[in-house]
């Protein structure tokens, strides 16, 4: 039997190298990203983890781990990531859960709303769709479960929470979080570069319309 | 061109996937039997990433007005070309009208198709790849359908050569995953120690397996980044493989994970099939991939 061990290093697959990294996952994530180290395809940042790809066969670029062991330096990013965005969405608060969300909350319908427009969301990773971003910053009273069962059908452009996160819905497809609105922003475009809209480390405001 | 005539149980355009937009929530996608279209593409001269077609378990009808070479690869369906069966395994020259026909898969899940020139469909985001779930990519993102007039492109020079077969493998090899640790020891043990079936809930997203349930005690894991192959254990304890079309994250508990030489195999375990495990060091996962690369060379016997 395999040992339960855990290896100084964590693989996911032969090519996958699992960076646990905690609040500091997105600083690494940008620098990695923008560093294009050879034999890395690609970094994929997640709730404070990360993963490095590797081409398959490759062995772990010596400099990747001198890197991981030194940490993220304090400063600039490197010039290759791109620079953090602000992005203002404007959103419909005409969720079926807002109600819901609002008494489990303890808050009326309109507090919810004042309180979503009031605060800066922060882009930690993307998943689940493409284009869907996971978005940190909720205040506490907003961290709910799942809902119980989840829909079959949620439509695209639907503003939900759950779990910590707020996220919208690029396409439409089954869903688990509570809907409190719409938008009707492009939240993906295989043809634009980059694809999504929201990109790990951009922030986020919601407008009511 | 390749006019559709009947369409199979689920035809798609498929080179060897987009890679590098896992950040963007976009997985990998792709030929699930990279190997297969490998060859498939060899024998008919094209490059290996050219876009083919991948045919799962029942395959089309198809007409080549202009005439074609093409070469099948993976399962056996069966190929007729103009009502006379041919080989798999080598390029077939189909005549101008010519119909070829497709039927059920044998001897593994999904067949591949390679034609001379390859499937001129249009790339996004650098691949032709076909996204189903997602809605892009391939063939209008969608599988084909009876009226579909695909494009080729310039055929290349073929080389004429035969595919000394690959058979299927129903053991593969895996690696310990990032939260193993979190595992019971009886989990560990029943992982490789028993068969595990692929129940009907399986699509090129992800294979859900069922066989002896495996309990994790660990702590909570956030979403973390998640691979081809990766083995997921939900709270009811029965495992889930994910495919190339699978999520770029995932919430559960990752016990092992399959090794990237092995992934081909898993694109060929339909519903039914039954699947063995066995644990690897990172190194034998290494050199897996390098006879890999080995076997995609020396697989095919050329005749010239």
């Amino acid at each position: 039997m395999v040992s339960r061990e855990t290896p100084p290093l964590r693989w996911m697959t032969d090519r996958g190298l699992c960076v646990v990294a905690g609040a500091g996952s997105l600083d690494l994530y940008r620098l990695l990203a923008g560093m294009c180290l050879p034999g890395v395809m690609e970094v994929v940042p997640a709730d404070g983890s990360l993963l490095v790809v590797l081409e398959p066969g490759a062995a772990v670029p010596e400099k990747l781990l001198e890197l991981l062991a030194r940490g993220v330096p304090d400063g600039p990013p490197p010039s290759g990531a791109a620079p953090a965005r602000l992005h203002r969405l404007p959103v419909r608060f005409d969720g079926e859960d807002l109600l819901e969300v609002a008494g489990r909350s303890g808050h009326t319908p309109e507090e919810v709303i004042g309180l979503l427009c009031s605060i800066e969301l922060r882009v930690g990773f993307l998943g689940f769709q493409p284009g869907f971003a996971y978005l940190w910053g909720l205040p506490a009273e907003l961290h709910l479960p799942r809902r119980a069962s989840p829909r079959k059908r949620v439509p695209a452009g639907s503003l939900a929470l759950a779990g910590g996160y707020c996220g919208v819905y690029p396409s439409a497809g089954p869903g688990g979080w509570h809907v409190l609105g719409s938008t009707r922003a492009c939240l993906f475009d295989p043809e634009a570069r980059p694809p999504a809209l929201l990109q790990p480390g951009d922030s986020v405001r919601l407008d009511a319309a | 061109m390749i006019d559709v005539v009947r369409a199979g149980l689920q035809d798609l355009v498929m080179d060897l996937g987009r890679p590098g937009f896992r950040a963007q929530g976009v997985p990998e996608c792709g030929a699930a039997d990279r190997s297969a279209l490998i060859w498939a593409n060899r024998l008919v001269g094209n490059a290996d990433n050219a876009s083919g077609l991948e045919l799962l378990l029942r395959g089309p009808t198809l007409r080549f007005p202009l005439g074609g070479r093409v070469a099948l690869a993976g399962a056996d369906m069966g190929a007729r070309i103009n009502g006379v069966g041919v080989e798999r395994g080598r390029e077939q020259a189909v005549p101008a009208g010519g119909l070829l026909e497709l039927r059920q898969a044998s001897a593994g899940l999904r067949g591949y198709l390679a034609v001379a020139g390859g499937i001129d469909a249009m790339p996004v985001m650098g691949s032709c790849a076909t996204f189903l779930a997602g809605g892009f990519g391939g063939w209008k993102g969608r599988a084909l359908k009876a009226g579909d007039r695909l494009p080729l492109g310039r055929p290349g020079r073929g080389r004429k050569g035969r595919l000394s077969c690959a058979a299927c493998a129903s053991a593969l090899r895996v690696l310990p995953g990032p939260q193993l640790a979190g595992f019971s020891d009886a989990a560990l043990k029943a992982l490789t120690a028993s068969e595990y079936r692929v129940s009907a809930d399986a699509n090129r997203q992800g294979l859900r397996l069922s066989g002896a349930r495996l309990d994790y005690t660990g702590g909570q894991t956030g979403s973390q980044a998640v691979l081809p192959g990766a083995i997921q254990v939900p709270p009811d304890g029965q495992p889930i493989v994910l495919g190339w079309d699978g999520p770029v994250t995932g919430g559960y508990p990752v016990i092992a994970a399959i090794v990237a030489a092995d992934l081909p195999h898993l694109g060929q375990l339909g519903p039914g099939d039954g699947l063995r495990l066995s644990f690897v060091s990172l190194d034998e996962a290494r050199n897996a991939w390098r006879r890999l690369q080995q076997n995609l060379d020396e697989a095919i016997l050329w005749e010239d």
